[in-house]
This record gives structure tokens, C-alpha cells and sequence, in this order.
């Protein structure tokens, strides 16, 4: 007993020291060695993180992504000088973040491009396409934020999911195609949370904090953990044949849910931010859009008998997320939530897609088949086409 | 009772109040708005102005230079200029900019001659680069300060003519590349009197430049006299019907022109100031880089009177200033009541 613990604390300690050297390493190279290692000229850098127009005043979150400590100096709109303030004051450390009051009367809907200069004379700005005043977190907007998740999230969900009866008709080869559909739907939808991400990531995230490998990280993680999770659930319980379609529908919902969400940060990140005016037209888009997600929920559930109850609840996990989605982006805006939970999204949608396959696979033992090749590549150009509406 | 009452939390609430207030500091947008924060003030205009550089006493300095004569009786003018490119200088409150000077400001030493006087400059590069000093006016070829490149860490050379024309001229260093050179701020005024002189008068220099520092070949302020938004912050006082004579000289880089314009008043303009006749009678002149000229006006009205450039882009980055005409109220000068 004594000898196996000894081992016990050998293993430990020889884990422990490679730890050790490193630590040494790193306090060597800050301190005693610091010198030797300055090379180059550390050049400041700011992010200017949100521009808010407010009553008769310019808000602008500014942060420090460079490798040193900054003062902000100066703020300037549309490159002419203007007395602001900043709180809490104008020295800012690695990382930390300052909010810069411009008191202005700027005009709605004009262009306006904001710039923060700092004591060495280095200048910043951020352009904004139309100012569009900031919102206040009240209820009738709250109000406002759900009508608009319910158009784009829940309602085209259900609609999709009245689907369910035809699917259920039709035979076997087309049922096929059907299931083959939605992975090429989720697929799609997959790719095209992680590019927004890329997008957001490159608009609004200081290239310091590796916005793109964030989103890669993030997405494997997610898919691995749900992917593991997933099959620890299905062999622990000992679902039936017949309840696997659902525990697929129901991944399936959830990952769209993410999906949605993601979708509904962005939307309300953009009405938050004014950087587009929501036009009917654009909400017509995601709802045709989403409404091939109902159907990516139906398939799987086509051949077994699930109560009405539980396919409006699938459809409700799916699609109330854009809601939640929405308060969160309009009212608490950052780009690296909206980054996390597009990258979630995105590793749960491919993990359910791979679940599917496999699914497919073993029923039918072979994959390349023309109901599955053609259902895939259909459902990505139905998603491709309607992507362009929005 | 009652009133006691109301006086004693009439006292604690005002306190209270009075003690918020405290932790608050104020600022005036350019619309005269009055702003709180719990933070730090960003602005250049109202501030109070921590700059090495004095616009007050940069505007009414003259040096005239050790004063000698000749055997023959000519004036001679000893001058000595030392040059630098290493300074870090606020050149807006909580901006440092590397400036490169004659004397250790920019502009330089504003120099001062009669027409025929014989003007020696000792001129010593203790800059890291070399540099020149290159007089607009008629001399010598060798005195031009262009081939005669003087190297740096305490090169010398010494600049010797007869000044002349009579009027208003730049100097500046004349070392390539030009436009750094200049744009970093080796530039002054070279003034030549006509040997009778001009009218009694409050004579200053306004030199026009401006500052890119963040090196995009665009400038990011503009002043007279280097410091944004100085004269606006520190009205210019004068007198109403005192003559006012202004020798101006553009040095702005990167943009073609700038301009000047004065509020509530025209002034007789003289370009290059070499003839003793004005040639316009005007309220705005443009300049070109280095064109230059004398102004004069007096103020029948007292108050408030703008100056600026009338490019309003320049204005809104620093070029802007005040006349404060015959106005004895002290307080008014702080700035903050700008706008009322």
C-alpha cells in the first residue's frame, strides 16, 4: 500500500516539474532577461469596440489590444476635433476598456466616422454606415426584440413542421432523400453560423485575440462534447429503436436552437448597433430561410408516432431561441458572446448532421445512393438560394 | 420646528449634493454646452494648457541679435541658431510629438533686421541628422543653405548676407527629405525693416503650421503658432484704434493652401510685405506654403472677435483664435464662457 502510493506521488511530482522548469523559464525571461529580449518597437493598439448614438451624445467603447499600456488623447468626428470625456479616466491597461462621452448633435441616419487619438499622435477611427439612436432596455422594445424573434425563429420553424404528414406518406427512397435533405440543410446552416462568426470576428474583435481560431476551437468542442455526451445518453438509457428518432429530433432542434440564437444576437446586435434598418423585406428572408429547419426537425421523426405536444415542443427548442437571441444582441451586445454562441451552434448543428449520416447508414449500409447524394446537395442549394433573400 | 427641519435637511441634502459635485469635473463643447463627467476631460480647447511652448510670448518676440557696426558703419547683427531633432514636445495638451527645432521651439526665433544690415547666423547642428538653414530674401549662392549641408552631432556653418528685400520671409531648414524636414518643425520668420520705419504699431508673428502625428502625410492639427486652439483658449488682448500689425507666414505641409480670415473687421494686406502700399483692403487672403504677407487693421468696436482659417476643416483642428478688443473683465478670459 505504502510503495503504491509512493508511486502515486513519483508519478505526480515528475508531472509537476516539467510545470516547474516553465515557470522558472518565463520569470526568468520577464525578469533577469528581460532586456535581452527587446527587440522592435511595441506599437500601441485600441479597438473601438461600439459606437452609440445616444441623446445629443456620441458613446464610444474604446479597448487596448496592444501589447502596452495606452492614453487615450483626444477624440475627433468625421476627423474634426471634439471636447469629450472619458470615464473611467484616459489610462488604459492590456485589455481593459474605457467609454469616450462625445457630446455632439449628431444627425439620424447620417454616416459618421469616429476617431480616438492617442498621446503618442497615433489615430484610430471606426466608421459608421447611419447613426441610429442606441436603444433603451424597456419593455415595449423587449416587446419588440420577441415579435421579431417569433417571425424569424419559432413561426417558420412550426410552419416547416407541418411538413411532418407528407413526410410521413411518402416511401422509403424519398424518405431517404428527405433525411439526406436536412443534413445538407444543416451542413449549410453549419458553415454558415461559423462564417458569421468569421465576419463578426473581423468587424468587431481585435485581431489579438485570434477571433478566427476562437471560432475553430469553440466549434470542435462543441461538437465533440455533444457528439460524446450524445452517444453516453442514447447507450446509458437504453433508448428504444422507435425513441432514437426522437433523442435525433430533439438534438437536432437544439442545435438549430443554438443556430437561432446566434442568428437572433446578430439581428439584434444589428438594430443595437444601427448598422442596418431591419426592413420587413429582411425578416421575409430569415423566415423562408428558417422554415427549412422545420423540415430538418420533421424527417427524423417521420416514421414514429410522436404526439402533437412533443413536436410543438421540438419546434419551441429550435425556435424561441431567435427571441432570447434577440434581447441578448440588442441589449447586451459583445462580440465575443455573439462569436461563442455562433461557434456552439455551429459544433452542434455538424454533430447532428454526423448523427444523421450514421443514422442513414445503418438502415440502408451504403451512403452514395442517389436519394441520399442528391437529397444532401438539394438541401444545401434550397438553403444557398434562400440565403440570398436575406 | 417645521423650518428647522426643512433647514437642517435643506443643509445635509445640499451637502450631499455639493460633495457628488465635487468628484465631477466639467467641460464646454464648441456649442457651448456644459458637460459632467466622473472621468477624465478630453480637449484640447479648454484645458488649461501644460505645453512647453508659450504662444503668448512667442507672438510679440523679436530678436534683433548682438548689435555691432562696422568699420564702414554698417549694423552688424550676431545671431546664433542651434538645431535639434530630438525633443519630445506637447504640441497639444496630451499629445508628444518629436519635433525638430531651432532653439529648441517651433517656429523658431522669430529674427529681426533693418534692410542693408549685415545678418551673421552661427548656426550649430546638434540634431542626430544634418540639417541647414535656408533664408528666403536675396544673397549669395553659398548662403542659400541647400548644397552646404552642415552634418549633424555639432556641425557648424555660419549664414552671412545683407538683409534684404524689405518685408516678411521664411527660413527653414532646407536638408532632403524637404517635407519631413519642414513638417517637424525647422521653420521661423525672417522679418527685414524698411530703413524708415514702419507706423508705430502692436506688431505680432503668426506663423501657420501644422502637425502630422501619425505620419499619413495628412496633418492632424493646425494652429498660428503651433499650439491648437491656443488664441482661443487665451484671447490675443488689444486695444480698439491701436494699429495692429500681423506678419504671417503659411508653413502648413501637405495641403496646397490655408487661409486667414478676421471677424468683424478688414485689414490692408501687404503680400510678402515688400512694398510699402497695400494691395488689397480685405477680410480673408489664402496662402500657399511659405507665401507670407503683413496685415493691419484696427478694432473700433471692443469684444470678442474670431480669427481662423476660413478652410473650416483647419479651424475645427486647431487654427482658430480670438481678438479680445478693450475688455477689461479679467474673466473672460478663462474660456469657458466661449459661446455665451
Amino acid at each position: 500500500m505504502e510503495i503504491k502510493n509512493y508511486s502515486k506521488v513519483k508519478t505526480i511530482v515528475s508531472g509537476i516539474i516539467p510545470f516547474g522548469f516553465l515557470v522558472i523559464m518565463i520569470l526568468y525571461l520577464v525578469g533577469p532577461s528581460s532586456n535581452l529580449l527587446e527587440f522592435g518597437v511595441s506599437l500601441p493598439d485600441i479597438s473601438i469596440e461600439k459606437v452609440e448614438f445616444v441623446n445629443s451624445e456620441i458613446h464610444v467603447t474604446v479597448r487596448n489590444t496592444g501589447p502596452i499600456p495606452v492614453k487615450i488623447a483626444m477624440a475627433d468626428v468625421n476627423d474634426r476635433i471634439q471636447p469629450a470625456a472619458i470615464e473611467p479616466d484616459k489610462s488604459l491597461e492590456r485589455f481593459e476598456t474605457a467609454l469616450v462621452r462625445i457630446p455632439f448633435s449628431w444627425n439620424k441616419s447620417e454616416p459618421y466616422t469616429i476617431g480616438i487619438t492617442l498621446d503618442d499622435g497615433v489615430r484610430f477611427d471606426k466608421f459608421i454606415q447611419a447613426a441610429t439612436p442606441a436603444i433603451k432596455s424597456d419593455y415595449q422594445l423587449a416587446g419588440f426584440f420577441a415579435i421579431i424573434g417569433t417571425y424569424v425563429g419559432v413561426i417558420p420553424v412550426m410552419i416547416g413542421l407541418l411538413w411532418l404528414p407528407f413526410i410521413k406518406r411518402i416511401g422509403k427512397n424519398k424518405y431517404n432523400f428527405f433525411l439526406a435533405l436536412t443534413v445538407g440543410l444543416l451542413i449549410f446552416l453549419g458553415i454558415d453560423a461559423m462564417l458569421e462568426g468569421f465576419e463578426v470576428s473581423k468587424e468587431n474583435l481585435s485581431a489579438n485575440f485570434n477571433g478566427g481560431l476562437l471560432i475553430i476551437t469553440i466549434t470542435l468542442l462543441s461538437f465533440l462534447g455533444l457528439y460524446y455526451s450524445a452517444e453516453k445518453l442514447t447507450s446509458r438509457t437504453g433508448l428504444t429503436a422507435s425513441s432514437k428518432p426522437f433523442a435525433i429530433g430533439l438534438m437536432i432542434a437544439i442545435g438549430i436552437g443554438l443556430h437561432n440564437l446566434g442568428e437572433g444576437l446578430a439581428i439584434g446586435a444589428a438594430i443595437g448597433l444601427g448598422q442596418v434598418a431591419l426592413s420587413t423585406f429582411l425578416i421575409v428572408g430569415f423566415a423562408l430561410h428558417n422554415t427549412t429547419e422545420g423540415i430538418a426537425i420533421a424527417s427524423p421523426l417521420a416514421k414514429t408516432k410522436s404526439p402533437v405536444s412533443k413536436i410543438i415542443l421540438l419546434g419551441l427548442i429550435a425556435g424561441a431561441p431567435a427571441i432570447l437571441g434577440t434581447w441578448i444582441g440588442g441589449f447586451f451586445y459583445s462580440p465575443y458572446t455573439a462569436i461563442v454562441f455562433l461557434s456552439i451552434g455551429a459544433g452542434a448543428i455538424f454533430q447532428v448532421a454526423l448523427v444523421i449520416l450514421k443514422w442513414i447508414y445503418q438502415s440502408e449500409q451504403k451512403l452514395v445512393q442517389a436519394s441520399i447524394v442528391s437529397g444532401i446537395g438539394a438541401g444545401m442549394l434550397i438553403m444557398y438560394l434562400t440565403s440570398i433573400l436575406v | 420646528m417645521l423650518s428647522a427641519i426643512i433647514g437642517v435637511s435643506t443643509i445635509i441634502v445640499f451637502s450631499a449634493f455639493s460633495e457628488a459635485q465635487l468628484e465631477q469635473k466639467i467641460f464646454v463643447t464648441h456649442s457651448g454646452q456644459v458637460i459632467q463627467t466622473s472621468g477624465d476631460v478630453l480637449d484640447p480647447v479648454y484645458t488649461a494648457s501644460t505645453v512647453e511652448f508659450d504662444p503668448e510670448k512667442y507672438l510679440r518676440d523679436f530678436n534683433y541679435g548682438r548689435i555691432s557696426e562696422s568699420e564702414s558703419g554698417q549694423t552688424i547683427r550676431d545671431f546664433t541658431i542651434i538645431a535639434e531633432d530630438d525633443k519630445i514636445q506637447e504640441i497639444s495638451p496630451g499629445i508628444f510629438y518629436n519635433v525638430w527645432t531651432f532653439n529648441g521651439t517651433v517656429p523658431g526665433p522669430t529674427i529681426r533686421a533693418t534692410e542693408g544690415d549685415l545678418v551673421r547666423i552661427h548656426f550649430i547642428n546638434n540634431g542626430s541628422k544634418s540639417h541647414t538653414m535656408h533664408f528666403h530674401g536675396i544673397h549669395p549662392a553659398a548662403m542659400d543653405g541647400v548644397f552646404e549641408t552642415v552634418g549633424p552631432g555639432g556641425g557648424q556653418f555660419t549664414y552671412e548676407f545683407e538683409a534684404g528685400p524689405v518685408g516678411v520671409h521664411p527660413y527653414h531648414c532646407h536638408v532632403m527629405p524637404l517635407e519631413e524636414h519642414i513638417s517637424h518643425g525647422l521653420y521661423g520668420v525672417f522679418i527685414v525693416d524698411p530703413k524708415i520705419a514702419r507706423q508705430q504699431a502692436d506688431e505680432m508673428v503668426m506663423v501657420l503650421n501644422g502637425f502630422d502625428t501619425d505620419f499619413d502625410a495628412e496633418n492632424n492639427f493646425y494652429a498660428a503658432n503651433t499650439i491648437p486652439f491656443y488664441y482661443q483658449h487665451h484671447p490675443i488682448q488689444i486695444k480698439t484704434n491701436e494699429l495692429i500689425r500681423i506678419y504671417v507666414v503659411n508653413m502648413v505641409e501637405f495641403d496646397p493652401i490655408n487661409n486667414f480670415h478676421l471677424h468683424g473687421n478688414l485689414f490692408q494686406y501687404y503680400p510678402t510685405g515688400t512694398a510699402l502700399v497695400p494691395s488689397t483692403f480685405t477680410d480673408m487672403i489664402t496662402l500657399s506654403q511659405t507665401e507670407r504677407g503683413i496685415m493691419e487693421f484696427q478694432y473700433k468696436y471692443p469684444g470678442k472677435y474670431l480669427f481662423h482659417a476660413h478652410k473650416v476643416e483647419f479651424s475645427e483642428k486647431g487654427w482658430v483664435g480670438i481678438f479680445l478688443v478693450d475688455n477689461p473683465d479679467q474673466t473672460s478670459q478663462t474660456g469657458i464662457d466661449y459661446g455665451n
